[in-house]
């Protein structure tokens, strides 16, 4: 009976606050405006102090969430941005040399081979479709890159100055001695160093002295920076001189390059790498090599020391190039004696010197050089005309008295 | 009941008021823990029905004078789930926590749904997802909490032998 009771009882409670609720649901927002109100303002005032204080403690977490991401976006940033500033600068060199040599080229994207044996190839991203062929060359702002072996519609594979196979044709800038540069074949980090071989012994190149492509072979135009002569190395080589090079272009600045049409390198690429320019990394090295040897004047070696006169007619006779090689080779009484004696002796060989002097490519593909060079063989290659830059420098400086 | 449990009873629910106006906002998830059913249904279970209806109404009214709208539709949705609660777990339940937590569980997704229909605040296809996603997902958030605080209040919530 009690139970049944306080059953009722219970359920006309529920009933009673079922309908106060339903009569505080009714009732108009006028009314339940400040019923509510009040109540915030007395029974609930405290229960809100707490939730306002709880909202503020999340807001200001999060505030010291948002400040801390704020802070190391700045600091991410702040640590990319010298990497940016290089890449600024290297993307405003190229769009530099991209103005200068106007027309003939391709840019590309330089991809490292990481595979054992292929160190010094990239493949760079453009190809037979934009335009490149077998033995393109590969320039970036500073100078030489290296040549394009591989052709693929989309891509395409160059060795670049540190491959065995490298070689071209060079000169210093001012056209006084020619070699051939290849890769220094040395531990690391000389590795990274190039060797101008077969200088004439009396060709001497100070310390920073520029070395260009010559552009004989027909591979390389002529004029572009390939290094700064570092120091002459010591080898076996009796009767010619070989330098060590510091390459103009060092493997970081090898992400972005351009590929240069065969018409374009045909066409020549003079005043495009121009050493007055200041930008120019190979600039910059001439200039401080220049300074360098103003600095150390007087302690150059002794057949530096020669009468000015001497020196002079010396460079002239030097600057022919068939006079140098064969002279270097098998005339070398006649090249001390007279100049005028070196060409007349020298011109029938000249056709064989020029072969001599061809770059990688003519020797990967044709093997003459070497065998021609050591076996002496007499019947002359016929070879194409070099480029017409090139032969009328040649010429004029071969024929100065 | 003793008034040393009635004082244990009012310490823990004390508690989960503190706990719903501080760590709710703080946590601030789509799907809150709602600490006020948890000990709404912490003290039905352990009244009358009549005075656990009391109890709801009396919370669910401070509960509705936070809110824009609706006010008397939390009242009128506690009063009935402490009600119920109070009614079913003296059928029903015993001091299992699984059972427990299926049971704040079904408070919580009971108390949504009257609630918004009751208030009308929303309506149509906001309704059903509120119902059907929202309110489930929330009810289990809450059992989940419900069963640690529980396990956490056990030396307060225990009953002194008679």
């Amino acid at each position: 009976m009690a139970s049944r009771v306080s059953g009722r009882r219970d359920t006309l409670l529920l009933g009673a606050c079922v309908a106060l609720s339903v009569v505080t649901l009714a009732l108009p927002q006028a009314v339940q405006d400040p019923f509510a109100a009040a109540m915030r303002r007395s029974v609930v005032a405290p229960l809100l102090s707490l939730q306002y204080n709880a909202e503020l403690t999340r807001r200001a977490w999060e505030a010291r969430e948002r400040t801390r991401a704020e802070r190391d976006s700045v600091v991410l940033a702040a640590m990319t941005a010298p990497q940016l500033e290089r890449e600024n600068e290297r993307l405003r060199k190229m769009l530099g040399l991209g103005r200068r040599l106007r027309w003939g080229f391709v840019p590309a994207e330089a991809l490292f081979n990481r595979s054992p044996g292929e160190e010094y190839t990239v493949v760079l991203s453009a190809g037979s479709r934009a335009g490149v062929r077998q033995f393109s060359p590969v320039v970036a702002p500073e100078g030489l890159v290296g040549m394009v072996r591989i052709v693929d519609p989309a891509t395409s594979i160059a060795i670049v100055w540190p491959h065995t196979d490298f070689r071209v044709s060079a000169q210093s800038a001012e056209g006084s001695a020619f070699g051939i540069v290849g890769p220094h074949l040395g531990d690391e980090p000389d590795r990274y160093l190039l060797e101008m071989r077969g200088v004439p012994l009396r060709t001497s190149l100070a310390r920073g002295t520029l070395i260009v492509s010559s552009g004989l072979g027909g591979v390389f135009p002529r004029g572009i920076p390939i290094g700064v002569v570092e120091r002459e190395l010591r080898t076996s080589e009796v009767w010619a001189n070989t330098y060590l090079l510091r390459p103009a272009v060092l493997p970081a600045d090898m992400s972005t390059v351009m590929i240069l049409h065969p018409q374009r390198a045909g066409s020549g690429v003079d005043g495009v790498w121009d050493l007055a320019n200041p930008d120019s990394a190979a600039a910059d090295s001439v200039r401080r090599a220049d300074s360098l040897a103003r600095a150390q004047a007087d302690t150059v070696r002794p057949r530096e020391a020669r009468p000015a006169a001497a020196r002079v007619d010396t460079t002239r006779a030097r600057v022919t190039p068939p006079v140098r090689r064969d002279t270097a080779r098998r005339q070398a009484p006649a090249r001390r004696d007279t100049a005028s004696l070196r060409r007349d002796t020298a011109r029938p060989q000249t056709v064989r010197r020029d072969t001599a002097r061809r770059d990688t490519v003519r020797r990967d593909t044709v093997r003459g050089d070497t065998v021609r060079r050591d076996t002496a063989t007499p019947a002359p290659v016929p070879l194409p005309a070099p480029p017409p830059g090139d032969s009328t420098a040649r010429d004029t400086t071969a024929s100065t008295p | 009941m003793k008034g040393i449990d009635l004082l244990r009873i009012l310490i823990a629910f004390g508690l989960l008021l503190v706990l719903h106006y501080t760590l709710r906002p703080l946590l601030a998830w789509r799907s809150s823990p709602d600490f006020l059913v948890i000990a709404l249904l912490l003290v039905s279970i352990r009244v009358r029905p009549g005075t656990a209806a009391i109890v709801g109404f009396v919370t669910g009214l401070v509960a509705d004078s936070i809110s824009i709208d609706g006010l008397g539709a939390g009242a009128l949705a506690m009063s009935v789930v402490a009600f119920g609660a109070s009614w079913l777990k003296a059928v029903f339940f015993a001091d299992n926590l699984p059972l427990i937590a299926f049971f704040i569980f079904l408070g919580k997704w009971a108390l949504d749904i009257m609630y918004h229909l009751a208030s009308g605040n929303l309506g149509g296809g906001e309704l059903a997802m509120q119902l059907l996603v929202w309110s489930p997902l929330a009810a289990a958030v809450t059992a989940l909490f419900g069963l640690i605080v529980l396990a956490l209040l056990r030396p307060i919530l225990r009953t002194s032998p008679a």
